[in-house]
């Protein structure tokens, strides 16, 4: 959905020193060596921690680009497309971009225990399409995620490759200014990869933005003419696919200077 | 900070990075909008609430062979037990007339005030897998749980007014007074569920502290004895019949049976408590808006 007067070139994502940090319960962790067991109460009473996932990125995505992210598991990556998407507050920072970015991610399954057409619905109708849209287009997303039969099953019968199907078929309905993809074509067949790379190229076409997250370095390099890699919540290098990709393997094939 | 926009023209000079979002048309993401901008969207997304309530109460009737027969089974096996307990075993009337109507009214109606309570202050949390992959007005979730819960309700009230009429009321004009005694207590029930929802959702432990508030109102409110009858017309008996919950009850009553008269009053503080609760809670919530996501 473009609004009209926004800029269809220049940037579409505009994130500068921004910080994200996660409360958490149920643990902490106790990091002083040899106090482990002083502490112990305070892992089960008022055991509150804070995670920095995200500590101090910046940079800016265009229109028309799509844009790789990698990095370690832990990195932060997904942290950092939920905060361009608006779905969690930084701790400090901003975080500014084109329209409303839509997210895909692995976790997202939108509500487990309804079917896959009440899913279509819901998701649909929460990215601000009014009914009749979601009327117009049910067939065409049914169609996109090709699982047949199965949408008149919960979701919780699905398998991980056809709830990615069906999220990604539900967020690519409206073609968003900025789309981000979080390992959500991972479990896919061939024959999705393949469909969804297209629709996504198709996006970047209209002038949209892709940012993508993946550990498949190929899937990078087929679909991205930009790399951000995130190393523990920093953003360690912003550059051209095969520059950041041949810099990102050579640190993972010498992993005792990388890793903590 | 600044921050350089490699493919822009050189200027001259690096601009902050609001700057250039501003230059450009782009919002900050996630950023909570004014209160009237905040409501036209969640009218905007109403359908949203909609379906997601009725999925939900669907899906809570799902899990059973007998499917959504259910959603009528269950308040009539309600409805029977308490007509069976205290029509026949105990009969009791604790100074009411019909104690059997007023018993399974006060029951089902609190249960909707309570639910909406309970459900409500956990529509956030429960719904981490929604809010961490979609944008929309997070007032959307509590008010969706009270529509839920206002939708298992209809099957029941169908259910109340056989009992009504099975204890010998007969049927009277007031009786179409009922839905709007049920949309005020909605909408109280929205306050409540905003309310609560924020508060659950920045001190998780509130959560573990709502069981003993609705045990508590279920004992001031009336639920099971009539309070006139119990603390007299004055001072704490005042206090407690007006109370928004025991007002509620006290309505749905006055609509169904013959001996509880209304007063123009009740429909006062009726409609003040709802709206009330709702001015609060909206606010209240709104003001948290962009703190949902953060787990
Ligand atoms: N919901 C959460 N609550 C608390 N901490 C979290 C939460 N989500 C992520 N984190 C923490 O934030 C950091 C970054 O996590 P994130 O999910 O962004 O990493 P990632 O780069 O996507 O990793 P992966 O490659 O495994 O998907 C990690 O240290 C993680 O423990
Ligand atoms: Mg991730």
């Amino acid at each position: 959905m473009t609004e009209q007067g926004t800029e269809r070139t220049g940037p579409s994502v505009v994130v500068d020193d921004l910080h994200v940090s996660y409360r958490t319960y149920g643990g902490r962790r106790t990091t002083e060596p040899g106090s482990g067991r002083r502490f112990t109460l305070r892992r089960h009473v008022a055991a509150v921690d804070r995670v920095h996932a995200v500590t101090g990125v910046s940079f800016v995505a265009h229109h028309g680009e799509s844009i790789g992210v990698i990095g370690h598991n832990g990195s932060g990556k997904s942290t950092l497309l939920r905060a361009v998407a608006g779905l969690v507050p930084p701790s400090s920072g901003g975080v500014y971009a084109a329209g409303t970015p839509s997210l895909l991610g692995v976790g997202g399954v939108l509500v487990k225990e309804l079917s896959g057409e009440r899913n279509i619905v819901l998701g649909s109708l929460a990215l601000g399409l009014s009914p009749t849209e979601v009327r117009e287009r049910f067939d065409a997303i049914v169609d996109f995620a090709g699982i047949g039969d199965f949408v008149q099953l919960p979701m919780s019968a699905y398998s991980s490759g056809m709830s990615a199907r069906l999220r990604f078929a539900i967020s690519t309905a409206t073609s968003p200014d900025v789309l981000l993809v979080d390992e959500a074509l991972a479990t896919g067949d061939a024959e999705f990869k393949q469909r969804s790379r297209e629709r996504i190229r198709e996006i970047v076409g209209n002038a949209g933005t892709v940012l993508l997250v993946s550990h498949s370095m190929s899937t990078i390099q087929q679909t991205c003419d930009r790399v951000l890699w995130m190393d523990r919540g920093v953003l360690r290098m912003d550059g051209p696919t095969d520059e950041v990709v041949a810099a990102y393997s050579e640190s993972v094939a010498q992993p005792d200077q990388e890793r903590r | 900070m600044t921050v350089t926009d490699h493919r822009a023209p050189a200027e001259g000079r690096s601009e902050t990075a609001a700057e250039l979002a501003a230059r450009h048309g782009l919002t900050r993401s996630g950023a909570r909008p004014s209160l009237s901008r905040y409501l036209a969207d969640v009218w905007s997304r109403r359908h949203f609430a909609i379906s997601l309530a009725g999925a939900r109460a669907y899906a809570s009737n799902q899990v059973s062979y007998l499917g959504q027969l259910w959603a009528v089974l269950t308040p009539m096996l309600w409805a029977g037990v308490y007509l069976f307990v205290f029509g026949h075993v105990l009969d009791t009337s604790r100074g009411v007339d019909n104690f059997a109507a007023f018993l399974v009214i006060g029951v089902f109606l609190f249960r909707f005030t309570s639910t909406s309570l309970s459900a409500g202050a956990s529509s956030v949390i429960r719904n981490q897998s929604l809010v961490s992959t979609l944008r929309f007005p997070r007032a959307l979730l509590p008010v969706s749980v009270v529509l839920a819960e206002l939708l298992t309700l209809l099957p029941a009230l169908v259910v109340l007014l056989g009992v009504v009429l099975l204890t010998g009321e007969p049927p009277a004009w007031s009786w179409l007074l009922l839905p709007v005694a049920v949309l005020l207590q909605s909408v109280f029930g929205t306050g409540l569920a905003l309310g609560t929802a924020r508060m659950v959702s920045q001190v998780r432990d509130v959560a573990n502290i709502v069981p003993f508030v609705t045990r508590a109102l279920m004992y001031v409110s009336g639920v099971f004895f009539s309070i006139e009858h119990y603390a007299g017309p004055g001072g704490l008996g005042a206090a407690l019949a007006h109370q928004p919950v025991a007002v509620y009850l006290e309505l749905a009553r006055g609509c169904l049976l013959q001996g509880i008269h209304l007063t123009a009053s009740t429909w006062l503080w009726a409609t003040g408590w709802a709206l009330g609760a709702l001015l609060v809670g909206v606010v209240w919530f709104w003001n948290g808006e962009e703190g949902y996501g953060r787990d």
